[in-house]
């Protein structure tokens, strides 16, 4: 062992030195080191491999600071609820406030095509159940969604549903075009009949991850699609991701008490689902936020304006 | 969503550069409508209106919630960059109040407003060309034309503006320190990766 120190030493720098002749600054400590640790003879190779793997994570004394960082893993525990901040830092708007900034920040857009922008965030768990539903808000945001109906073409209820404004109906063709990476539609509904035929037709691979696959849970398994659509058109689906359940509340064009009736309904349907979920589960409202989609998040307090506010509603009424 | 200090640090920043600066000007109640006409691209002398409906414009929307400000962008890059503003008499702005529109009522366009739709209770207009003007004398012809009341920061306002500086300039500090930290250590593994990649073939 003592023989092969210098010997080795030795020949990595001669190494080094015809290979890359630019380097003038080489640290010598860092060298021998290296010299050390490769000198080990047979072993050499093995500890270098598991050396090199530290290295990735940090710094100039490889085995010394991968031991430290196995006892840092070991030690720390997966975080089993969302993480949840300090809320005295957290600076709260009425909603006036927050409506007039939005609509600076949003000047010039056009009214219809910018939206107010919801997110409500829960003091939760990360497994469990999450919210998920779907509501009609007072003045609908967006009023033109395609809706697909799975059901015999020549069925009554495709012409109900063709009449309460569904944009596509069938069943062979639909299954072919969706095949095809066609889809040409936000919404799908099934009627139950065809729910068979449909399963059989494997449409769950291309509908499946882009949340449009019709099932009885999420209520788009029906057995009059119709009625179902009166819902759909001006409706909106939201849910719960990562803590927080986002959604599109309001066009901007729209009046403070207009998006008061509307942010009022979103809340009260989300309490109303935090209320339906079994009771071992707890979830609360932790924050809730209005942001544009220009525009910062503002978080609300939940008033409509403060009394010593020179803004009326009306200022924000313009368009 | 990150967390909460970090994001009021950013939203407060965000808040102050609306209130305050370039455009921040209380409009008199005798404008009632300013509206913007340009091109869509920067050629030909449409730089600074663009600027100006993203630096200045906001900070006017913020300080005159009720006046309608519309910018109207058209393909036609040769076309003229104009400013209308909108004006009534003294007497009949203090009696008018602004109309209510909303896009949830049919009625209401949902393509660049026409210049006919602010015609009832407009009395006069004036136009300030655009065309080839740094945002700057745009804003400074707006503000004469207007004789609008530029917005000083209030104390608490220059506190905090004093509060920002000082910690953006601990964060350079911090983030000079830091990247010459990480830099040393790069280096220092390079070399080390370099030795025994020598090594490992002999």
């Amino acid at each position: 062992m003592s023989t092969a120190r210098p010997c080795l030493a030795q020949l990595s720098r001669i190494c080094l030195y015809s290979n890359r002749p630019g380097i003038t600054s080489v640290p010598a400590r860092s060298l021998s080191t290296t010299a050390a640790v490769a000198a080990r003879g047979p072993n050499a190779p093995k500890i270098l491999s598991k050396a090199d793997k530290g290295l990735r994570k940090a710094s100039t004394n490889p085995q010394k600071n991968k031991k430290k960082g196995e006892e840092v893993k070991k030690k720390k525990k997966a975080r089993t609820a969302y993480k949840q901040y300090d809320q005295r830092e957290l600076e709260q708007f009425t909603l006036l406030d927050a409506m007039r900034y939005i609509r600076a920040f949003e000047v010039g857009q056009k009214p219809t095509s910018v939206k107010y922008e919801m997110a409500v965030r829960f003091k939760s768990q990360k497994n469990g159940p999450v919210v998920r539903n779907r509501l009609r808000l007072p003045h609908p945001v967006k009023t033109d969604v395609r809706i697909c109906v799975i059901c015999p073409p020549d069925s009554k209820y495709a012409e109900q549903a063709k009449s309460a404004g569904a944009s596509l109906v069938g069943e062979e063709e639909i299954f072919e075009a969706v095949k095809d990476g066609k889809i040409e539609f936000d919404r799908c509904i099934c009627q139950t009949d065809s729910l068979d035929k449909m399963n059989k037709a494997g449409l769950g691979r291309v509908l499946g991850p882009r949340g449009l696959m019709p099932s009885t849970k999420l209520g788009t398994v029906v057995k009059d699609p119709a009625a179902v659509l009166k819902d759909l058109v001006g409706g909106a689906e939201y849910r719960e991701r990562m803590g927080v359940v986002r959604m599109a509340i309001g066009q901007l064009g729209f009046t403070p008490e207009e998006m008061q009736r509307n942010i009022k309904t979103f809340i009260d349907h989300i309490k109303k689902d935090l209320a339906h979920l079994s009771d071992r589960i707890n979830k609360e409202l932790s924050e809730v936020v209005l942001s544009s989609t220009n525009s910062p998040g503002f978080p609300l307090s939940g008033q409509f304006t403060k009394l010593d506010s020179s803004i009326t509603s009306r200022d924000l009424s313009t368009s | 969503m990150p967390s909460i200090v970090k994001r009021m640090r950013a939203l407060r920043a965000q808040l102050l550069a609306v209130r305050l600066g370039p455009g921040a000007a209380i409009l008199p109640p005798e404008v009632t409508r300013i509206h913007m006409n340009f091109a869509i691209g920067v050629e030909d002398g449409h730089y600074g209106s663009r600027k100006f409906w993203r630096n200045c414009l906001p900070r006017l929307k913020y300080h005159n919630p009720a006046i309608p400000m519309t910018v109207s962008r058209t393909a036609d890059q040769l076309g003229p960059a104009l400013m209308t503003v909108h004006f009534i008499s003294a007497a009949e702005a203090a009696s008018t109040k602004p109309e209510i529109s909303s896009t949830t009522s049919k009625h209401t366009s949902t393509g660049p407003v026409p210049e006919s739709k602010a015609g009832s209770s407009t009395q006069r207009t004036e136009t300030i060309n655009m065309k080839h003007r740094e945002e700057s004398e745009i804003l400074e012809q707006l503000l004469k034309l207007t004789r609008a009341k530029v917005v000083t920061p209030t104390p608490e306002e220059t506190r905090q503006i004093r509060e920002m500086e000082e910690q953006n300039a601990r964060s350079a500090r911090d983030a000079a320190m830091m990247q010459a930290e990480n830099a040393k250590r790069k280096r220092e593994e390079e070399i080390l990766r370099q030795a025994r990649g020598t090594i490992d073939t002999n």
